[in-house]
């Protein structure tokens, strides 16, 4: 027996060779997530213990205050300490906004807590001395000598960068400053830890409830922590590890039962010859266990290399990339789950292959049958999965609590699999309508025939591709909702794209008119006003009288008379006392030259800078308004931190720049690369079920290649044959993607009502047309693609080569 | 067994069919295998003919170059005033499809099609419309009527074959090919559909080529052409049984 498995499996390679592909393109897959993450985490990881190397604990405290109290404790009694965490404040160079936000650590002035690596420069022996990080440094062009001012308002530190250094991603920041400056920063200043050299009672004596800890054991579970993380992400990844293999799963399946359907002959003969069914089973499951580990292997060839390639394409960017590794269990997993894929598929076909009787091998060939029954218990079993599946997401549309997120899933689940039974009924009605759209030559007649010949191939066909057009539509059309919710959002919190407010004088008109010269900005409006002070606080007034062109969103930030419009962060900058007062009455007493008044207030988001009052109020505030403000609406897809920078430039120390559009633009990118993450590991199930399309018409060309030979034989020309297989190819593909795209809208809709029902009132469905019909396109396109080669090689058999054929 | 007709030799009648020293050579060097070696061969219009020969003698090449399936490796075809040299694929499918009928041994109907298609299929690839009087006619003369909504799947075997000639005759081709048509049938189906071929040559005014490797179809052919490794060794007029069976002998001609 092993003679003629041999011999099989050499005879019959190239046929295996789609199911195959499936199982490489699966495992590789696998790898390439294993080696991404591993290198990741390697990145992420490395490092983590450089900063307590040289101290026995680690002091990790609740509150940030506590870190100060330690820090005070430690420079008293002069023992080592180095705080971990880091502010986020803005930092200007020569009055020019260089970030609005960078990451400010400390840098310990005792040399054996000195952890970062210098690059160039030398280390800071100094309050008022920073090192950069060298990266970050390049990005804003900041140099060796350069002074930077850290910060805003009273907190607000000059410093002068004496040195760059290179700084692992776990406690990576842009600049590090000495503990003096950072502790300037309190009230950004997120730290629950301190590298502490001293003993465990001196830390405990200063902080009761501080907890001390081994620096080793920190940093073995900041690693745990972190690579938790990244397993998250590597698990999230596998489920579409898993809708992949799913998708291969059909593919092998459907290839497995043509290629054991086209040698039913074959088959019969063994028996014939005395091989007993027992025998021929384990013979044909030992064929699919060979391919499956064959396949394997390959696949972990292919992921290893991808994988290797992709992470130095990653590093490129992303500097904080570790070495490619791969955990073995992974690898081992990825091995086993494609050689176990394989064999699954191949057990339902193999029990067919049993039943040949060997008479089977005596009666003239007539051809693979060309119907296929299928049992009623299927239609039934499909109709009923249906019905529960549209019952259960009705449910939980109507539902819209929390469980209604498991109903939805489990309901969508239900309702697909009835609908890939119901397959062999509805995909061959769906060809046979859609092959009306060919026309009634012969072509169109001969490609709608083929393409429903065998209802159960065409519905396994159909349907590997369905699963991933389906996904992909749900998915985008659902992240498309979601955006259009998250962009009402964001007009609401975020109006303004981008503010130029004045300090403490009024702007002069050359900055207004740069302002809006500026690359990016599409609109600007200039309001006019006058410099208030609310205490010892100068305040920019600025009169806004019906809605302002550049306003996003429902409000008009038009204010009623006797009330000023106050940003959240405005008042949060005023001194504690100011602060609270305003907060708690709701009024503010606003001095314009030397006369004070009294208005209400109304807080809200990023409505820049500047105080808003309507025009009435502010005449009665001054008589010369003079510009205050320039507001901007950017130009969609422009560059934030470009935009930032050049208005940070023109608007130098005499104007703060502000608004919403990095914040807006961060979402959008956000959602991006969501969608393109989830679009790319779709695509590896749709490259899959493409490749199960190409199978199954390239096989079906064998089995029809006498056929074809007659046909050509009576006047079908090699034009029209290559036609008739390109439309076939097409309808498969055409049929699943619009099978795919109707149910996935559907599950888009049920999505968008259960998930963001309850987070955004009035949700509506974005259907997002273009990337949908691209969806298709690329499908149909894929699916006309993927017949290319099967017809080539249909055509290029002569008629008598073809009628030869046996 | 044979009614000899005293009709005029093939010579005095036009010819449907030539070839002049047709050779065709499958692999090369060592692993040539020479199918035909210089065949000469007149198949005259209006006639019932047979290439005879036993398996591996190039019968079936020999059709499948005079019928433009196969292209010739050195030698000149001419069928119906046309000669087959220099036609690429295109344009031979569609000399094909104009001039030539085809019935073949086996799987010559296409499974998804009713008799009805299979048979206006030859006209619907070339996109002509159908003459009803002509289909009228063959349907009846085969006796299909009731038989053109079935599957092929439902139809005897001789059935098969009569909806394979009714095809290969709605053309009205120049000549039609037959290749053992009755190889996969019982005697009574065989006599049933040489029958029918000859009706098609006596009352249809067709040219008929048929391979065959048995005697008693080759019985029911005006002329007989014996092939004998790739050359034709014999071309009866009207032979007789012992005739004929001398020239498969390799002693006739």
């Amino acid at each position: 027996m092993r003679t003629v498995l041999v011999a099989s499996m050499r005879h019959h390679t190239r046929r295996y060779v789609a199911a195959s592909v499936a199982v490489v393109i699966g495992v590789a897959f696998i790898v390439v997530i294993g080696m991404l993450t591993g290198a990741t985490r390697a990145g992420m990881t490395a490092d983590v213990g450089a900063p307590v190397a040289h101290v026995d604990h680690v002091v990790t405290v609740a509150d940030p205050r506590d870190v100060t109290r330690l820090m005070a404790g430690a420079a008293e009694d002069d023992v080592a300490a180095l705080a971990l965490g880091y502010a986020m404040e803005p930092v200007s160079r020569d009055g020019v906004q260089l970030t609005r936000s960078a990451d400010v650590a400390e840098v310990s002035l005792d040399p054996g807590l000195q952890w970062q690596a210098l690059e160039a420069g030398r280390l800071p022996t100094a309050p008022g001395e920073a090192v950069a990080d060298v990266n970050a440094a390049k990005g804003s062009g900041v140099g060796i000598g350069d002074l930077l001012r850290v910060g805003s308002g009273r907190a607000a530190a000059d410093v002068e960068v004496v040195g760059l250094v290179d700084s692992p991603a776990a406690m990576g920041a842009d600049l590090y400053v000495p503990w003096p400056t950072l502790e300037r920063f309190r009230d950004t200043l997120w730290a629950d830890a301190v590298a502490w050299g001293g003993s465990a009672e001196l830390a405990t004596r200063l902080v009761p409830d501080a907890t001390v800890r081994d620096s080793d054991a920190w940093v073995a579970e900041r690693q745990a922590e972190i690579s938790r993380g990244v397993d998250i992400i590597a698990i999230l990844a596998l489920v579409f590890v898993a809708i992949a293999f799913f998708v291969a799963m059909l593919v092998i399946a459907n290839t497995f039962s043509i290629l054991f359907a086209q040698r039913l002959r074959e088959f019969a003969l063994l028996r014939c010859v005395g091989v007993t069914r027992r025998e021929l089973r384990r013979s044909v499951r030992l064929e699919a266990l060979a391919t499956g580990v064959v396949a394997s292997a390959a696949g972990v060839v292919v992921g290893g290399l991808g994988g290797l390639g992709l992470v130095q394409l990653v590093g490129i960017w992303f500097t904080d990339m570790g070495a490619a590794t791969i955990d073995p269990w992974w690898l081992g997993g990825a091995c086993a789950l494609g050689v176990l894929v394989t064999v699954a598929a191949a057990w339902l076909p193999t029990r067919g292959v049993t039943r040949v009787p060997p008479l089977a091998a005596l009666r003239p060939d007539t051809g693979p049958d060309a119907r296929s029954q299928s049992g009623r218990l299927r239609l039934a079993l499909a109709v009923l999965s249906v019905a529960t599946g549209s019952g259960l997401l009705a449910v939980a549309v109507a539902d819209g609590a929390l469980p209604s997120v498991v109903l939805m899933l489990g309901g969508g689940m239900i309702a697909f699999v009835g609908v890939l039974l119901l397959g062999p009924w509805l995909v061959p009605a769906l060809l046979t309508a859609a092959s009306r759209l060919l026309g009634t030559g012969p072509v169109g007649r001969l490609a709608a025939g083929n393409a429903v010949r065998d209802r159960r191939r065409a519905a396994t066909t159909a349907a590997s591709l369905l699963v991933g057009v389906t996904l992909t539509t749900a998915i985008l059309t659902g992240l498309a909702s979601s955006r259009t919710g998250i962009d009402d959002a964001m007009d609401t919190d975020y109006p303004l794209d981008a503010t130029v407010t004045a300090v403490d004088a009024p702007l002069d008109d050359a900055l207004v008119e740069r302002a809006a010269a500026v690359d990016g900005v599409a609109d600007t409006v200039t309001l006019a006003g006058t410099i208030a002070a609310v205490g010892d606080e100068p305040l920019p007034l600025a009169q806004v009288s019906g809605r302002p062109t550049v306003v996003r969103g429902p409000s008009d930030l038009s204010p009623p008379d006797g009330t000023v419009l106050l940003s959240y962060d405005v008042v949060d900058a005023w001194p504690r006392d100011v602060a609270d007062r305003v907060l708690d009455t709701d009024r503010v007493v606003v001095t314009v030259d030397g006369r004070d008044h009294t208005l209400d207030v109304r807080l809200g988001p990023a409505w820049g800078q500047a105080g808003l009052v309507s025009s009435a109020t502010m005449a009665e505030l001054t008589s010369t308004a003079q510009p205050v403000a320039v507001w901007a609406r950017a130009v969609p897809g422009t560059d934030a931190e470009d935009l930032d920078g050049d208005l940070a430039a023109l608007a130098g120390s005499r104007a703060v720049v502000d608004g919403g559009y990095a914040d807006r633009a961060w979402v959008d990118l956000q959602v991006d690369i969501l969608t393109g993450a989830v679009v790319g590991l779709l695509g590896i199930a749709v490259l899959i079920a493409l490749i199960g399309i190409g199978n199954t018409l390239g096989l079906s060309v064998l089995e029809r290649s006498r056929e074809n030979a007659l046909l050509r034989a009576m006047g079908l020309t090699r034009d029209q044959l290559r036609r008739a297989m390109a439309a076939e190819g097409l309808l498969l593909s055409g049929v699943a993607t619009a099978l795919g795209t109707a149910i996935g809208l559907v599950f888009a809709w049920v999505g968008v009502r259960v998930l963001l029902g309850p987070v955004i009132d009035d949700v509506t469905m974005t259907v997002p047309v273009v990337q949908l019909g691209a969806v298709a396109l690329v499908a149909a396109l894929a699916g006309l693609a993927a017949c290319v080669v099967p017809a080539r090689r249909a055509a290029r058999v002569t008629p008598a080569a073809g009628l030869a054929l046996d | 067994m044979t009614t000899t007709l005293d009709t005029s030799t093939p010579a005095g009648t036009r010819t449907a069919a030539s070839a002049r020293g047709l050779t065709r050579t499958y692999g090369t060097g060592d692993n040539a295998v020479h199918a035909l070696r210089g065949v000469d061969l007149d198949v005259p219009a209006g006639r019932f003919t047979a290439i005879m020969g036993p398996s591996g003698s190039g019968k079936s090449t020999l059709m499948h170059c005079l019928a433009g399936l196969d292209a010739a490796t050195s030698g000149e075809v001419t069928v119906a005033g046309r000669d087959l040299a220099g036609l690429d694929d295109t344009a031979l499918t569609i000399f094909r499809r104009e001039h030539i009928g085809f019935v073949f041994q086996a799987f010559n109907l296409l499974p998804m099609l009713t008799a009805g298609q299979n048979i206006v299929l030859p006209l619907e690839l070339a996109g002509r419309p159908v003459d009803r009087q002509r289909y009228d006619q063959v349907v009846d003369v085969l006796g299909l009527r009731d038989r053109l909504g079935h599957l092929p799947s439902q139809l005897s075997g001789g059935q098969q074959q009569r909806v394979a000639i009714a095809r290969a005759l709605v053309t009205q081709p120049d000549i039609v090919f037959a290749d053992e048509p009755t190889g996969n049938l019982d005697s009574e189906a065989s006599a049933e559909v040489l029958g029918h071929l000859r009706r098609s040559v006596r009352e249809l005014g067709m040219t008929v080529v048929m391979v065959t490797h048995e005697l008693d179809a080759a019985a029911y052919a005006d002329d007989v052409v014996v092939i004998h490794d790739g050359a034709v060794t014999a071309h009866l007029t009207d032979p007789g049984q012992d005739e004929l069976v001398a020239a498969l002998r390799g002693r006739g001609a």
